[in-house]
């Protein structure tokens, strides 16, 4: 009597066997390929050679997912290497086409400053009201280090969100990685006990920043409160208080992004800081992907709740089945369930029923933008260090 | 409306629910507001310093003004956050104050301040104002100007059908906090005398 | 299978194919689409659209509409000139210049032009017109008030007096 064919499923003893784990990395394979095999990449051979690297550790990182069932744990490596390669890989430019991270004054009259999607929430009232966008940019590519220009990236930045939602700041944010990375380094947090209510953080943030940039007509964030001028690019100071904006940004990059992590074991500067967090979160509603808890098998041992980087687990939470709106998809409470009770959802089906269907759909379509996006600006980071070293 | 978004829009959020409720805190805050305007009005017509008034002192005058406006947004923020733990059900707006009794509503301490607080479209109005002949007309201008104004402030009534849960609050308070230290900085450079920005 | 269970099944794999769509469609849809908004710089940063031209020995001055700040913006009104090209510049600028095109000279703009590009610019500006401000040995203080030297060119912004 012939066997039937062993459904892998989450909690097995056994990870998935080899032959299965290939062949769903295969599509992953196949969309990398067409990815970095871009004519363009030809020319330069460091971009070359990191483009290979990049390929074979995304497809790596997601073999391992598929074989071992975990989703956190690899992320993570990915997450991390974006986090550092992006600064290797941006400072590098600043520093070629402009000798400095300052931007001076006639870039900004110019059109030249970078754009990232971090001042896209800011940007949408003075637009709404007055067609004007308060960022120094250039909305289509304007040389430099404009880039692409501000409509590609809100293009780029859009079409993610409708795929991934807050997943976002699981697999595209090019900043979030550092702080993961700091909150790997402990094996145990120091800070344990954290009052809640500063989860509600990034949406004061949020709600400061629209009004200021509504009111002042300039991108407030950017020039008062981002962690993240500090490994990328910044006004240049010309008298005391440029060099009080720049000392903030220092003082909320070493405190949030380095120093809390570290003592944490949290995200901090996402959880507890990022209007854009705040912002992506709106877009969990529209996301058909969530995760849920299976309250059969949940005992409850707040295990997901300690591992969650952002406080997205509470126990009133937990007694309905479910995350809180601030969930990034980076499947840690997932990992960290030992009952298997904590799964990947589809909204709209049964909860843990067919949960492995659900979680490999998610991550088709977030290793897939993640490949996409985040893995050229890790190529080029790699390929930075490589044209310095070779 | 987007001059005094950040000040009226975390405040109100502070505010327990209900349209009747935030209608009558929009309602106290545009009332002294309108009492800081005309005040201003009168002093500074008669003393005929409103078209002359130097840049220098009308720095400093604005400066203590945010200063004290950041002063009472903070301790908005605690009275919030006080009000809330008692009672979140009364009808009554949050009280700056030891006890409610004496307390000032909130919304009062703000409207005036702001109403203060010289914005630029304020200042023209002034200026204009003080070309008029007399004082009660200056006075009557500020008004119909105060009326124009106004007509921004009310859709912020609808903040009143938001509801109102610890998330809100807390988000609200913070918000304030947040502010509070935007004015208290912008008032000590404008005290300094300081540039305002570095580029 | 429940229909709420079908549809979720199916927006699940309309998303993944969206995901397919991304580089070779959505992007692209999406970047065309911003930009088709009509939205513009704000003209604090982008000095306006250029309405005038005036051509001198050799170079031209192009004149660009007055920028007025939004209610709180925290920079003046002023108009950008531009003097482009560098290359065909003296090595003094010194130019009356009519703003307004009303025939009548506003400004003085004096400047020296260094050979090298990465020495900081200093304008003086004469006001003939009191609706200008003076500027005197002024650099990039502000947005409203600066030179400075974008590509081929000096712009020069003289800021407007005070009603």
């Amino acid at each position: 009597m012939a066997t039937k064919a062993r459904i892998w499923k989450p909690g097995d003893t056994v990870p998935r066997t080899i032959g299965r784990s290939l062949l769903l990395t295969l599509p992953i394979a196949l969309w990398s390929l067409l990815m970095f095999a871009n004519p363009q990449r030809q020319s330069n051979r460091s971009l070359q050679i990191a483009s290979v690297i990049t390929s074979i550790f995304m497809i790596a990182l997601f073999f391992m997912m598929m074989r071992t069932g975990s989703t956190y744990r690899w992320r993570r490596w990915f997450f991390v290497a974006l986090g550092i390669l992006f600064p290797v890989g941006f400072i590098h430019n600043v520093m070629v086409m402009r000798g400095t991270m300052g931007i001076p004054i006639e870039e900004m009259i110019a059109g030249r400053t970078p754009f990232c999607y971090l001042p896209i929430p800011l940007l949408i009232l003075p637009a709404a009201f007055t067609k004007t966008l308060v960022f120094p940019g250039s909305i289509l590519p304007g040389g430099g280090m404009s880039g692409a220009g501000m409509a590609a990236m809100a293009g780029v930045w859009l079409a993610i969100t409708l795929v991934v939602g807050k997943g976002w700041c699981s697999y595209a944010c090019f900043f979030g990685g550092i702080e993961e990375g700091m909150a790997s380094v402990p094996t145990r947090a120091k800070l344990r006990r954290i009052d809640p209510r500063w989860r509600y953080g990034p949406w004061a943030v949020l709600l400061v920043m629209v009004l200021l940039s509504l009111a002042l007509f300039e991108p407030a964030y950017c020039l008062w409160l981002c962690p993240f001028k500090a490994v990328s690019e910044y006004v240049a100071a010309r008298n005391t208080v440029g060099m009080v904006q720049n000392g903030i940004f220092v003082v909320l990059f070493g405190g949030l992004v380095i120093a809390l992590p570290l003592l944490t074991k949290k995200r901090t500067q996402c959880a507890f800081f990022c209007p854009f967090g705040a912002f992506q979160s709106i877009f969990n509603k529209t996301s058909v992907f969530d995760l849920k808890i299976d309250r059969t098998r949940c005992s409850p041992c707040v295990l997901c709740k300690t591992a969650c980087p952002t406080m997205s687990l509470t126990d009133e939470s937990i007694a309905r089945g479910e995350t809180l709106m601030s969930c990034m998809k980076c499947g840690a409470c997932v990992d960290a369930c030992p009952k298997h009770a904590v799964v990947w959802h589809i909204k709209g089906t049964e909860v843990a029923t067919r949960p492995e269907r659900a979680r490999l759909l998610f991550l088709y379509a977030a290793w897939g933008m993640a490949v996409m996006f985040a893995g050229s600006i890790i190529a080029q980071g790699l390929a930075t260090i490589l044209h310095v070293l070779v | 409306m987007a001059s005094c978004g950040p000040v009226v829009v975390p405040s109100l959020l502070a505010e327990r629910a209900g349209l009747r409720l935030n209608t009558r805190y929009l309602s106290t805050f545009l009332g002294a507001r309108f009492l800081g305007y005309l005040l201003f009005a009168a002093v500074a017509w008669e003393l005929g310093t409103l078209v002359s008034l130097p840049p220098a002192p009308r720095m400093i005058l604005i400066g203590v003004i945010h200063v004290l406006l950041a002063g009472v947004l903070l301790w908005y923020a605690y009275s919030a956050g006080h009000a809330c733990a008692q009672s979140c059900s009364g009808s009554k707006l949050v009280s700056l104050g030891v006890t409610k009794k004496r307390g000032v509503a909130g919304a009062a301490a703000l409207g005036f301040l702001t109403g203060l607080s010289l914005c630029p479209p304020f200042v023209a109005a002034g200026v204009r104002a003080a070309e008029l002949g007399s004082v009660a007309a200056a006075l009557l201008f500020f008004a119909v100007f105060f009326v124009g104004t106004s007509v921004w402030f009310v859709p912020f009534v609808g903040l009143g059908c938001v509801a109102r849960n610890e998330a809100v609050t807390t988000v609200a308070r913070m918000a304030m906090v947040l502010i509070a230290l935007y004015y208290a900085w912008l008032g000590l450079t404008m005290l300094l005398g300081r540039k305002l920005y570095g580029y | 299978m429940k229909l709420r269970a079908k549809l979720g099944y199916t927006a699940a794999g309309m998303t993944v194919f969206a995901a397919l769509l991304v580089p070779f469609l959505l992007y692209g849809l999406f970047t065309k689409g911003f930009a088709a908004l009509g939205l513009h710089v704000d003209e604090m940063y982008s000095g306006g659209p250029k309405v005038r031209t005036v051509q001198t020995a050799g170079y031209s001055i192009d004149i660009h509409r007055p920028v007025f700040p939004r209610m709180l913006q925290r920079e003046g009104p002023f108009v950008q000139l531009d003097w482009k090209p560098v290359s065909a510049l003296p090595a003094h600028v010194s130019d009356v210049v009519d703003v307004d095109g009303d025939g009548q000279p506003d400004i003085r703009v004096s400047f020296d032009v260094p050979r090298d590009a990465k020495t900081p610019l200093r304008v003086n500006v004469e006001a003939l017109n009191p609706r200008y401000e003076a500027m005197r040995n002024v650099g990039k203080e502000k947005f409203s008030r600066l030179i400075v030297r974008v590509d081929d060119a000096i712009l020069v912004r003289v800021p407007l007096a005070h009603p």
